[in-house]
C-alpha cells in the first residue's frame, strides 16, 4: 500500500519534452486513471514511476521516500504492459512464478501464490500453457495474475485492455476493478479511452503535450470541465463547442441564440452542450438549423444539426426519425451550459 | 466438383514433392558421388572409361584409419570447432547485448569495428598471429586453433545475435526488470531463450566456417599432434603414393559428417520463432 507524490516531473529527451510539468498527490488504495491522446506524456510519466525512465527534473516519492534514481527492480511496482510482455519461452505458471523468484520470495510458498493468483483472474486451466498458445484475453489475465501474485505496493497498467475486442474489454474492465477494490492497492492506470477512464477511475488525470488539464473524479471531470480540452475529450459523442458572441448575458452564433447567460463579461467566448443536454423539437429558438445526418443505434438516435457552418451533435430520443435537410430546433439545458474563453480555452465562470 | 479439386491438390502435392526431391538430389548428389568414391577401390577410380556398377571397397576406409591417425584428427577437429563456438558465444551474447540494449558514446563505431575485422583478407594478419601464437607456445595445439576459429567467426557471430535481440520488444526487458530481474538475469532467462534460433543459426555458421578453415589451421597446426579434418585432407594429395582420391573422397565425406548432425539435431530451432507469442499477437 503506498502513496505516490509527483513534485514538478519534468521528462526531455534533448530539445524533445515528454512530460513539461506534473504534479500531484495519488493517494493510498487509489486507483487513479492516466487519460489522453497518444503522446501526451501519461505512458511516460507511468515509466517514469515504475522507475524504467529517470526524470529530468522534479521528485518521485512513495510514501513519503525519495525513489529517484531507485531501479525498477528496487521499487515495489508491478506493471501490466500493453502488449502483455509475457515470457515466451516460460509456461504460464512460471510467467506468474517469476515475480517470487526473482524478489526472493520463500520458495515454499510459490505455489500457493501462483495458484491463488491464477484463481483471481481464472486462468487456473491453463498454468501449463505457453503464451503463445493463449487467446487474447487469457494473455491478458496472464499478465495480470504475474503483476498481482506478489501484492506489490503499487499496480501500474500501461493501456492493457487496448489490444482486446470491445466484449472482451468490457469484461476485463469490471475484472480489474472488482481485483484493485479487493487487493486494495494503489494503482496507476493509463489509458487513451475515456470510456476505461470513467468506469474505473476514482480520479483521472486528463494530460496533453505533457501537461495535466484537469484532475478530478470522473464526474467532476464530466460536469465541470476546466477547459475545451477537456471538455471535448470526455464525452461520446464529445461536447459541441460554438464560437461565438457574448453580449449582455445574450450568446449569438450563427443559428444559435441563447439569451439569459449570467456571466458579466462581453465579447469573443465559446460556448459548450454535450449532445446529452439537448432536447430536440419543441418552440425553442435557442438553436435552428437544418438536419445533416440521423443516426438510430436501437437505444438512443444521434442527431446532427447543421446551424451556419457548425455542425452540433443531439442525442435525440430513440424513436427520432427524419429526413436530410428538414429544418429543426433544439433547446438546451441552461443549467448545463458551459462557457470558454475563445483565446485559451479556459472555463469561465 | 470436390472430388475434382481434391484431384487438383493431390496433383500439386505430387508436383510439390517431385520440386523437393529433385532439389534433394541436387543438394545430396556430391555428398553422395563422394561417398561411392571413397568406397570404391583406388584402381577402378582412375581408369577413363565410365564404370556404371562400381565395386564396394573398404580399402581406403581401412587406410585413413590405420595409416593414418585420422581419429585424432577428427577429435582435433571437434574439439576446436566446438571450442571455437562456445569461445565466440560467451564474448558475442554480452557484446551482442551491450550494442544492441545499452547508448553510449561510440556504440556504433564500436560495432562496425567489430564487423570490421571481418573485412580484410585473412593472409594480412597469418604471419602476426603465427609470430604471436610462437611467443606464448601455443603453436601446433588445438588450443591455438579454437582461439584462431573464434577470432574469425566473432564478428558475424555477434551481428546475427545482436539483430535477434533487436526483434526482441523491448516491453518485455521493462516487464522483466519491473518484476525484479537484474540485467545478467533478464540476458540469462529472457533474452536468451527468446533469441535461442538466433544463437543455433550463428553457432552452426560459425561451425561451417571453422571446419573449412584451411589457411590458418596448416599455419598453426605443423605436425599431426593438431591436424584437422582439412589439413588432413590436404595429406593425400601428395607425398609418394600420389593422389589418394578415395581416401581424399572419405575424409571429406567424414568432415561434413559432424556438421551435418549438428544440423540434423538442431534444424527445428533454426527456424522456430519462439519470440512468438510474446507479444500482441
Amino acid at each position: 500500500m503506498a502513496r505516490i507524490e509527483l513534485t514538478g516531473i519534468q521528462k526531455r529527451w534533448g530539445a524533445i519534452w515528454g512530460v513539461r510539468d506534473v504534479n500531484i498527490d495519488i493517494a493510498d488504495e487509489e486507483f487513479i486513471v492516466f487519460l489522453g491522446p497518444s503522446g501526451c506524456g501519461k505512458t511516460t510519466t507511468m515509466r517514469m514511476i515504475a522507475g524504467l525512465e529517470d526524470p529530468s527534473e522534479g521528485e518521485i516519492r512513495m510514501d513519503g521516500e525519495l525513489m529517484n534514481g531507485i531501479d525498477a527492480r528496487d521499487r515495489d511496482v508491478a506493471m501490466v504492459f500493453q502488449g502483455y510482455a509475457l515470457y515466451p519461452n516460460m509456461s504460464i505458471y512460471e510467467n506468474i512464478r517469476f515475480p517470487l523468484r526473482m524478489r526472493g520470495v520463500d520458495k515454499a510458498e510459490h505455489d500457493t501464490l501462483v495458484r491463488r493468483a491464477a484463481d483471481l483472474v481464472e486462468l487456473s486451466d491453463y498454468l501449463d500453457r505457453k503464451p503463445g498458445a493463449l487467446s487474447g484475453g487469457q494473455r491478458q489475465r496472464a499478465a495480470l495474475a504475474r503483476a498481482i501474485v506478489r501484492q506489490p505496493q503499487v499496480f501500474l497498467m500501461d493501456e492493457p485492455l487496448s489490444n482486446l475486442d470491445a466484449k472482451l474489454r468490457q469484461a476485463m474492465r469490471v475484472q480489474i476493478k472488482h481485483i484493485q477494490r479487493q487487493l486494495r492497492i494503489t494503482t496507476v492506470y493509463v489509458t487513451h479511452d475515456q470510456i476505461e477512464a470513467m468506469t474505473l477511475a476514482d480520479r483521472i488525470v486528463i494530460m496533453q503535450a505533457g501537461l495535466i488539464q484537469q484532475i478530478g473524479t470522473p464526474d467532476e471531470i464530466y460536469n465541470d470541465p476546466a477547459n475545451t480540452f477537456v471538455a471535448g475529450f470526455i464525452g461520446s459523442p464529445p461536447m459541441n463547442l460554438v464560437e461565438g458572441d457574448l453580449q449582455d448575458g445574450r450568446f449569438t452564433a450563427p443559428g444559435i441564440d441563447i439569451a439569459g447567460l449570467t456571466l458579466p463579461r462581453n465579447g469573443k467566448v465559446t460556448l459548450g452542450i454535450r449532445p446529452e443536454d439537448c432536447t430536440v423539437g419543441g418552440h425553442s429558438t435557442q438553436l435552428k438549423g437544418d438536419v445533416y445526418g440521423v443516426e438510430p443505434t436501437g437505444d438512443i438516435t444521434y442527431l446532427t444539426i447543421k446551424a451556419g457552418e457548425k455542425l452540433i451533435e443531439v442525442k435525440a430520443d430513440r424513436s427520432y426519425r427524419s429526413e436530410l435537410g428538414v429544418p429543426e430546433t433544439v433547446a438546451f439545458d441552461p443549467a448545463r451550459i458551459y462557457l470558454f474563453d475563445s483565446e485559451t480555452g479556459q472555463r469561465l465562470r | 466438383m470436390a472430388s475434382q479439386r481434391k484431384n487438383s491438390r493431390g496433383e500439386s502435392l505430387l508436383l510439390r514433392y517431385a520440386i523437393l526431391g529433385a532439389w534433394a538430389l541436387f543438394c545430396l548428389a556430391p555428398v553422395l558421388w563422394f561417398l561411392s568414391i571413397g568406397l570404391r577401390p583406388r584402381t577402378e577410380i582412375i581408369t577413363p572409361q565410365p564404370i556404371y556398377w562400381p565395386s564396394f571397397s573398404l580399402d581406403a576406409w581401412h587406410m585413413i584409419w590405420e595409416d593414418w591417425p585420422m581419429a585424432k584428427y577428427l577429435r582435433n577437429s571437434v574439439a576446436a570447432i566446438f571450442g571455437s563456438v562456445i569461445i565466440d558465444l560467451v564474448l558475442a551474447i554480452p557484446a551482442a547485448y551491450s550494442l544492441a540494449r545499452y547508448t553510449y558514446r561510440g556504440r556504433d563505431d564500436i560495432g562496425f569495428y567489430i564487423l570490421s575485422t571481418r573485412m580484410m583478407a585473412p593472409a594480412i594478419v597469418a604471419i602476426p598471429i603465427f609470430f604471436l601464437f610462437r611467443n606464448v607456445g601455443l603453436l601446433d595445439t588445438v588450443w591455438a586453433l579454437m582461439l584462431v576459429y573464434a577470432a574469425i567467426n566473432l564478428s558475424f557471430v555477434t551481428w546475427i545475435i545482436r539483430s535477434y535481440m533487436l526483434d526482441i520488444p523491448k516491453e518485455l526487458e521493462d516487464a522483466a526488470r519491473t518484476d525484479g530481474a537484474g540485467d545478467l538475469r533478464i540476458l540469462w532467462e529472457i533474452i536468451i531463450p527468446a533469441i535461442l534460433p538466433g544463437i543455433i543459426t550463428a553457432s552452426v555458421i560459425a561451425m561451417i566456417f571453422a571446419i573449412n578453415e584451411f589457411l590458418f589451421t596448416l599455419l598453426i597446426a605443423s605436425t599431426p599432434k593438431a591436424y584437422t579434418m582439412s589439413v588432413a585432407l590436404a595429406n593425400f594429395t601428395g607425398g609418394s603414393d600420389g593422389l589418394i582420391y578415395n581416401a581424399i573422397a572419405l575424409v571429406a565425406f567424414l568432415a561434413f559428417v559432424p556438421v551435418f548432425l549438428v544440423v540434423v539435431a538442431i534444424q527445428k530451432h533454426l527456424s522456430r520463432g519462439l519470440t512468438m507469442g510474446a507479444v500482441k499477437g
